[in-house]
């Protein structure tokens, strides 16, 4: 098992036990999702007040929710188009939420740069989920880069909880933009393959 | 020939660290958050100009430590 392998593996203990209390208590996993977005609205308030450990707190409670709302939907069979659409759109809400509490921040503290480089990793998170929707519309999938949602989250966390934000935001940012880049040339590669001689 | 056999070795792992589709709990995706963790604590805060983090960080401390 790898190392990553090794954290989710104990990481699952708890989370078990709250799929399975939600299951008893028949929440629906469309309000588990919600739950989990005005929890990040208020790790949103944290950052932009400049309270980093409890804003990392708060996104750890909030992403329980984020995580076990799936889980929840497929064990009361409760599965459906909207609610993956619902969970989609949640999630856009959420990340931005966390981004525009940065961008607050920053502003507040006077700095432009740290307002560019916050706007800069914000817009290509969303272009990540973005240009991975679109691409499945016409190919059958586009899971390639690295920053994806889970990666995002994990490093906001850890930006937190050790007062590394500035660090974690270049991180974000850059390889977002790879992930962005990653993911027009994968479809335009499928695409030109799909449909040979002709421009993609 | 794939394209990543046309390059050389450092540029095959460059390439294959930019355009990822390695899937996660492998080695390659253990190694990137690996580098991924060490910038982001060995970085001394004042040289991104951190607005927020207090202290050195670890490369910083060592600077001063050896310095």
């Amino acid at each position: 098992m790898t190392f990553t392998g090794a954290i989710g593996a104990v990481c699952m203990f708890p989370l078990r036990a709250l799929i399975a209390l939600s299951v008893v208590l028949r929440v629906h996993p469309n309000v588990l999702t919600l739950i989990g977005v005005l929890i990040n609205v208020l790790a949103a308030w944290a950052l932009a007040v400049g309270r980093f450990t409890l804003a990392g707190g708060i996104m750890i409670v909030a992403n329980i929710f984020d995580f076990i709302d799936g889980k929840v939907a497929e064990r009361r069979q409760l599965g459906s188009d909207f609610g993956g659409f619902w969970d989609s759109v949640m999630d856009r809400f959420s990340d931005i939420s966390l981004f525009i509490g940065l961008i607050y921040l920053y502003a507040q503290l006077g700095r432009t740069d740290y307002v560019v480089i916050t706007a800069l990793a914000m817009m290509f998170s969303v272009l990540t989920s973005y240009t991975r929707a679109r691409a499945e519309s016409m190919i059958e999938k586009c899971k390639v880069g690295f920053m994806e949602r889970p990666e995002r989250i994990v490093l906001f966390m850890i930006g937190a909880f050790t007062n590394r934000m500035a660090a974690v935001l270049w991180v974000i940012g850059v390889l977002s933009i790879v992930t962005v880049a990653d993911r027009i040339f994968y479809t335009w590669r499928e695409l030109s393959r799909a449909q040979p001689g002709t421009p993609a | 020939m794939t394209l990543s056999r046309q390059l050389a070795l450092p540029l095959v792992v460059l390439w294959n660290a930019l355009f990822w589709t390695y899937d996660r709990a492998t080695w390659q995706y253990d190694l990137m958050v690996i580098a991924i963790l060490a910038f982001v604590w060995l970085t001394p805060p004042a040289w991104l100009g951190d607005p927020m983090a207090a202290g050195p960080g670890l490369l910083g401390w060592l600077d001063a430590l050896l310095g």
